[in-house]
């Protein structure tokens, strides 16, 4: 039975490994961002400041902050157990880490990258398409909790999709289903940020959906990775 | 037919149609005889909830109990035949709503919710042709389906009280108390009950068969 200083160590080894790792090649990266400005060049193109009238803009460009965030996601994060698998590399870490602290560790990377793409890409979003923010503190705590939720989710299944075959077509079609009920509860909640309306009971679900996945996860995961 | 078992289903179900037909009486505020598909919906939405329950259930016992390829098996087939269930529960809801809404489909939070759920459960069979070796796909779709159970209350429970939902209320709702007449609710049960074996009969002859062809193909 391994301590929790070591566990510790484990996890941080991982996530530095992932991001020297990422700095190599800077893949994630370039793709979530270029991935997330050319899906924004679009949105503003089409529906721009002239396009919505400010009372529709309240409506439409939360959803399209939190669909371009998960089709970023979705380009990019799997790359974290794929690549493991394609280069061979994963026999290795089932030997040198223990599956929880494996799995927190992708969870930081992941994490960070998520969190990082969305400190780029909203206030570039909020200033293309004019959404003018509220309550720009509810904003950041829902980009925060959405942000992990999709970090979350999308390493558990990146882990399970990286074991499969056609793993690009089947991360999207395995995680949509599992991070729709995030979705539409952080879409609901920048809404009201953008409005300015209080959280009400919204933001404890978000945070009540993390802790499950973030608990299934922990669960699943050793028998997602070891065979 | 060799099973009495599955002539008694035969004779229940029957009874059950008949009994929606010509002994429940109409619901009251419904269209015409609109309510009467109710005697199929409610039992169907049910047998596909206890199919997805059930395969994961059975996913957590692969996990937990031993790997055994039975559990696989049954899992499987619980969710091949909850997909089923969960088509027709939606086309039987779909049909109503477009009689008592006037349209097919408007997303209501029931509808958004079992379609979530169908695509879930569309994506674990999905995963499960894109693993060759048997015991890498039943590993790792048995873990997609526990994720599942960690995601569905989100779906079931509560999203379709936090938003505004057209479904009338379950009948057992949240004040816990039966408002529809007595005749309706003994064949809502009796067709929930009969459906629920009719699902638990077809599932052991899907996970027997799917037994043989393994058996075969190990040989």
């Amino acid at each position: 039975m391994r301590n929790a200083s070591s566990w510790a160590a484990e996890a941080t080894a991982v996530f530095v490994k992932e991001w020297r790792c990422e700095f190599r090649t800077r893949y994630a990266l370039n793709t979530l961002a270029l991935f997330a400005f050319t899906t924004l060049v679009v949105v503003s193109v089409s529906l721009g400041p002239l396009g919505v009238s400010a009372s529709q803009g309240t409506a439409v460009l939360p959803v399209m902050l939190w669909v371009i965030l998960l089709f970023s996601v979705a380009a990019g994060l799997p790359r974290a157990f794929v690549q493991e698998e394609e280069t061979g590399t994963a026999m290795a870490l089932r030997l040198a880490a223990t599956p929880s602290a494996l799995f927190c560790g992708k969870l930081a990377y992941g994490l960070t990258l998520v969190l990082a793409l969305e400190a780029l890409l909203t206030p570039v979003y909020a200033a293309m398409m004019n959404l003018q923010v509220a309550s720009p503190g509810l904003l950041a705590a829902v980009l925060a909790a959405g942000g992990y939720g999709l970090a979350a989710g999308s390493t558990l299944v990146a882990a399970i999709i990286a074991q499969a075959r056609s793993k690009g077509t089947l991360f999207s079609v395995l995680s949509f289903p599992v991070l729709l009920p995030l979705l539409l509860l952080s879409v609901e909640l920048t809404r009201l940020a953008v409005a300015g309306s209080p959280a009400g009971v919204a933001l404890p679900q978000l945070l009540l959906y993390d802790a499950s996945v973030t608990v299934a996860g922990l669960m699943l995961f050793p028998a997602v990775w070891n065979p | 037919m060799k099973n009495p078992l599955a002539w008694l289903l035969w004779l229940w179900i029957s009874a059950v149609i008949v009994g929606a037909f010509f002994y429940a009486p109409l619901a009251q505020g419904f269209i015409g005889e609109s309510s009467r598909i109710l005697f199929f919906h409610v039992p169907m939405a049910w047998v596909s909830f206890v199919a997805f329950i059930a395969a994961g259930v059975w996913s957590l016992l692969y996990l937990y109990r031993g790997r055994q390829p039975r559990h696989d098996r049954a899992a499987a087939a619980a969710v091949e035949l909850g997909l089923l269930f969960g088509v027709l529960a939606t086309v039987t809801g779909s049909l109503w709503a477009r009689i008592m809404w006037n349209a097919y489909w408007n997303w209501d939070p029931r509808q958004t919710s079992i379609v979530v759920a169908l695509l879930f459960y569309a994506a674990y069979l999905a995963l499960r042709s894109a693993v060759e070796d048997d015991n890498t796909r039943a590993r790792l779709s048995a873990a997609y389906a526990v994720l599942g159970l960690a995601v569905a209350p989100f779906l079931f429970f509560i999203m379709p009280r936090i938003m505004f939902s057209l479904h009338p209320q379950s009948v057992i709702n949240a004040q816990g108390k039966v408002e529809v007449e007595s005749r309706m609710v003994q064949v809502l049960l009796a067709g929930s009950a009969g459906f629920t074996a009719l699902f638990f009969w077809v599932h052991n002859l899907r996970c027997r068969i799917q037994a043989l062809s393994d058996r075969k193909s190990a040989l």
